[in-house]
């Protein structure tokens, strides 16, 4: 296993000469700020995780020298993007260099023929639509992390996109990307030989394999993206209901509707919904019978949109939903990127505000499932927070993820106390993270939909999801890595080195 | 569900500075610093300026509020972070931006509140001897000349203080005087021109100051708060000897200074009255005072003033004003777009980082090209340096509102545009 050496000065000299002096950062400050995500961790350990060194390249080559570099000293790195990514993938645990990838941000190109982009993995989603808007193109990639999240990151988690159910999620979007291995040998990875493919059935199919690796594989540095008719109509009508049943009948129906326009649905279950009473200001108030909420969107022509958006609202109706008018159904969506870590809304159990961190648990699960994991779900939080004050339960969405209603991401919103976490909540919390990865499984699902599952707890249960699946996983991590400096400690691939065990790419024991 | 109230409410921290030792400082920032922390998500951060052209993280308003949290708990010093509160121009974008301040501060009364974050950090250090050598310097020769050091071969001295006004016939003192910031004063002196001459041709009655030193905002920005309060005394003092009761400002940064910093340094002793020129010029407008007569051939946009836009909310009287003028081709941009854009001219920015200030300023002026015009009209005299020198590269004229006003009443100006 490899251990970060001290950074000697020759090799910071030989970082500056590639970067530049005023882009290799060994400040405190830099550093400290490079070990933050917003995952809540026990504040009184931000020191464990912080990197020796950050480095801020501004080009492929530049990214290339440095893991070049890093390489032959054998010193760990961890590539860095927006730094939002929630299951710690940005985060060093080996100290060593942090690779922020923010100042490569340019757009290279934009095809208007073939319908793509090629942008700088610094750039965010955001920034992108701003000047594509003028095109009359957009590239829908849309998380709630749509205005902080980066394509690099987005590429580094495979991640989920709220409009996905049309569009597809980031996996779909990006059709090719330039990748510097742990060697510092550069690649291009994507379908076919050329950047601008959809599909292609030549050789392996290696794309994949580079998205959502967290980093571990290598550093994707300039992506060619998908894009897609800006949409002239959007619309997104939001339904009360009276009890959460009914709520979830009408998601599925409008999932399994087929109407073209559908981009997605999205169900609140009740601790949400209280959730958000929690803040009159900033939430349009309901009658207090509003125990659940379904918010329907569909893009597209104003003509398609029209007739889609007439055929949700009768499947809503049927399902006893009403409608809350265009005006709620507007602002909420419009709101959709802002409403998920709102730390004012923590509460201790005598209701005490306290400013409470946003954790969030989100398993791929079919929909037929859905109902049992959300109240096993509730109840391990349940348990957890009659233990300790410092956990909230803040409600669960579930959300579509893909066009015809099959599986959903669901994710659990915990409000953690971070600055009052000690090691025994801490380690309370690691095994409940444990207990709901296990319910996933249990019932047919994922750990997880978006985030990926490399933090301390859900991550103990990626071997036993991907059985045989995860051998391979360390023969290809030993393969491409040998020295595992590629953000190490990730996802348990310390263990592709350990001699002792063969682990030889599911052909062994 | 019952709710008692937040445990970590606060009074509203001072505006700036004088809060003593580091340890007093944290447990004064720590709940603000740790209510962003905890949420940690960087919605702020492609709206600020700073990080739009740096890229740099460490430069971004998380990590200004992440730095107390590891200051509490004894990780860093203001010696470790000092330099990085140097990367921001105060231009607020990241308040409008935080949920914290766009959903629910105010129900919680606890807005995120960066800007004066950053301000107070700044006075620490200089409270600790922390020094930016350019800030440094730069107050001290404020203190010297009771102006601030404009560059140029400007004299800067009391002496010259109310030279822009040659030949206008204005009274010094009365009940309402012009407060006329000093980029104005001594180097971009058509704009107070303008004003001035707007304001007489409405009949309107004013008054010059007697003895007018800077406003002490820039000191405060800068972290230097005794100098700061003392200007501040020195100008209401004179105000108050000379029976002065209402002060037109025409600069977004005194606007703040006097409506936000004096109020705090002097409570309920303060009861002067603040008025902003471009308010009342609209207001004039509407009520017929000022008719806009001599068309303007240009194609401008607006360039909203952090100050006015984003921390004031006020953007409808320039649009107003703008509207009036004959001949305008006006291709406006979203406001709220607009909270993204700054001239990289606030904060004191340009003193420490001009090559900041001017990629800043590029990049205003490069979506100003984006809407194909000739113009950009601001109305801020801080920005309008940086601004035009951008805009020299790209054939856009950097006008100011004023000054615009004023052609289409057909007013010869005068004075200098800083060339
Ligand atoms: C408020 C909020 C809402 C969110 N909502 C969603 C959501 O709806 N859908 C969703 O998918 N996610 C969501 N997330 C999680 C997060 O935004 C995503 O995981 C996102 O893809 C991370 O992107 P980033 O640029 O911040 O990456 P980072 O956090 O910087 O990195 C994420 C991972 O990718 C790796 N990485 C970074 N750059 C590269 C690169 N260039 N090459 C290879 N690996 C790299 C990192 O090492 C790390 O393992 C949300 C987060 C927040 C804070
Ligand atoms: S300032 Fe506001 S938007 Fe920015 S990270 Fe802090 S809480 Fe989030
Ligand atoms: S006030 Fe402006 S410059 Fe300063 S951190 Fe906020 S957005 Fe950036």
């Amino acid at each position: 296993m490899t251990v970060a050496p001290q950074l000697a000065e020759p090799v910071l000299d030989e970082l500056r000469g590639v970067l530049g002096g005023e882009h290799v950062l060994t400040g405190k400050a830099a550093r400290f700020n490079r070990a933050r995500v917003p995952a809540p961790f026990p504040v009184h350990r931000w020191a464990e995780r912080v990197p020796d060194l950050v480095v801020l390249p501004g080009s492929t080559e530049e990214v290339s020298e440095v893991v070049r570099i890093a390489n032959a000293h054998r010193i760990p790195i961890v590539p860095r993007d927006g730094g939002t990514g929630l299951t710690d993938g940005a985060v060093p645990l080996r100290r060593g260099i942090v690779v922020d990838v923010k100042r490569m941000n340019g757009i290279v190109e934009i095809d208007e023929v073939n319908r793509t982009c090629t942008v700088g993995a610094g750039i965010s989603m955001l920034k992108l639509n701003e000047v594509l808007a003028p095109y009359g193109l957009i590239y829908p990639d849309d998380p709630a992390s749509y205005p902080c999240s980066l394509v690099g990151g987005r590429i580094g988690t495979s991640g989920w996109s709220l409009i996905g159910s049309r569009y597809g999620h980031s996996r779909d979007l990006v059709l090719s990307f330039d990748f510097v291995l742990p060697s510092g040998k550069v690649i291009h990875i994507g379908d076919g030989a050329g950047r601008k493919l959809s599909k292609s059935s030549s050789g392996y199919q290696l794309k994949h394999l580079f998205m959502g690796h967290q980093g571990t594989l290598g550093i994707a540095t300039q992506a060619t993206l998908k894009l897609f008719p800006k949409p002239e109509a959007e619309l997104s009508p939001f339904f009360a209901f009276s009890d959460y049943d009914s709520a979830y009948r009408t998601v599925g129906e409008l999932a399994r509707a087929g109407v073209a326009t559908f981009a997605g649905a999205v169900l609140f279950d009740e601790w949400k919904v209280d959730y958000l009473r929690r803040d009159d200001e900033a939430y349009i108030p309901q009658p207090a019978d509003v125990r659940a909420l379904v918010c329907a969107v569909a893009y597209g022509y104003e003509d398609e949109v029209t007739a889609g958006g007439r055929r949700f609202m009768r499947i809503a109706k049927e399902n006893g939903a009403r409608y809350l008018g265009d005006e709620v159904s507007e602002g909420d969506w419009a709101a959709r990127h802002d409403r998920y870590a709102t730390p004012l809304h923590g509460r201790t159990r005598a209701g005490q505000v306290v400013p409470m961190s946003w954790h969030c648990e989100d398993a791929a699960v079919n929909y037929s499932e859905l109902p049992q994991v959300r109240l096993e779900w509730h109840e391990i939080v349940r348990r957890l927070r009659e233990r300790f004050d410092m956990f909230d339960d803040w409600g669960m969405f579930t959300y579509t993820s893909a066009n015809t209603g099959v599986d959903y991401l669901t994710e659990i919103d915990v409000g953690i106390w971070e600055q009052q976490l000690d090691d025994e909540a801490w380690a309370a919390w690691v095994q409940a993270k444990r207990d709901i990865a296990e319910v996933s499984l249990r019932y047919g699902g994922s750990i997880s939909a978006c985030h990926g599952s490399c933090r301390e707890g859900e991550v103990d249960l990626v071997p036993q999801e991907l059985g045989g699946g995860y051998d391979v996983m360390l023969a290809v991590k030993r393969a491409i890595d040998p020295n595992n400096i590629m953000n190490p400690g990730k996802y348990g691939l310390d263990r592709a080195y350990d001699t002792d065990d063969d682990t030889d790419g599911g052909t062994g024991p | 569900m019952t709710e008692t109230p937040a445990e970590h409410e606060t009074e509203a921290p001072p505006a700036s500075g004088g809060q003593g030792g580091t340890e007093e400082f944290v447990q004064h920032w720590r709940n603000a610093a740790y209510n962003c922390f905890s949420s940690g998500h960087k919605f702020c951060r492609e709206v600020c300026p700073v990080m739009q052209v740096t890229r740099n993280e460490s430069w971004t308003p998380t990590a200004f509020h992440a730095n107390v949290v590891a200051m509490e708990k004894g990780e860093l010093e203001i010696a470790d972070i000092a330099e990085d509160y140097v990367n921001c121009t105060g231009c607020g974008a990241c308040e409008l931006r935080c949920p914290n301040t766009l959903f629910t501060g105010d129900f919680y009364r606890f807005r995120t509140r960066t800007v004066d974050l950053v301000k107070a950090v700044r006075a620490l250090a200089v409270d600790n001897g922390v020094h930016q050598q350019g800030w440094q310097r730069w107050n001290l020769l404020t203190d010297e000349r009771t102006h601030e050091p404009v560059l140029g071969d400007v004299p800067v001295s009391q002496e010259h203080v109310r030279d822009w006004s040659d030949g206008l016939n204005l009274p010094v003192g009365g009940e309402t005087v012009l407060f006329v910031d000093c980029e104005a004063a001594f180097y971009r002196t058509s704009v107070p021109r303008a004003v001035a001459q707007l304001l007489q041709r409405a009949d309107y009655e004013f008054g010059l100051m007697n003895e007018q030193w800077c406003c002490g905002g820039p000191a405060a920005e800068m972290g230097y708060t005794e100098q700061a309060k003392r200007f501040a005394r020195h100008n209401l003092d004179d105000w108050r000897a000379a029976g002065v009761r209402r002060v037109l400002v025409l600069d977004p940064h005194d606007y703040i200074t006097f409506t936000e910093d004096y109020p705090a340094y002097f409570g309920d002793e303060y009861d002067i009255e603040i008025v902003l020129v471009v308010e009342l010029l609209a207001e004039m407008i509407r009520d017929g005072r000022l008719t806009p007569s001599v068309p303007v051939d240009r194609t401008v946009t607006y360039h909203d003033p952090c100050r006015l836009n984003k921390r004031k909310g006020i953007w409808k009287e320039p649009r107003e004003v703008l509207s009036a003028i004959p001949g305008l081709v006006f291709h406006d941009v979203d406001r709220v777009t607009q909270w993204s854009y700054c001239s990289g001219g606030g904060g004191g920015l340009p003193v420490e980082k001009p090559e900041l200030t001017a990629r800043i300023s590029e990049s205003r002026v490069e979506k100003a090209a984006g809407l194909g015009v000739d113009t950009l009209v601001s109305a801020c005299p801080w920005s309008e340096r940086p601004l035009s020198e951008a805009g020299d590269a790209r054939q856009i004229d950097v006008v100011d509102i004023h000054e615009l006003l004023a052609e289409s009443l057909g007013i010869e100006v005068g004075g200098s545009r800083g060339r």
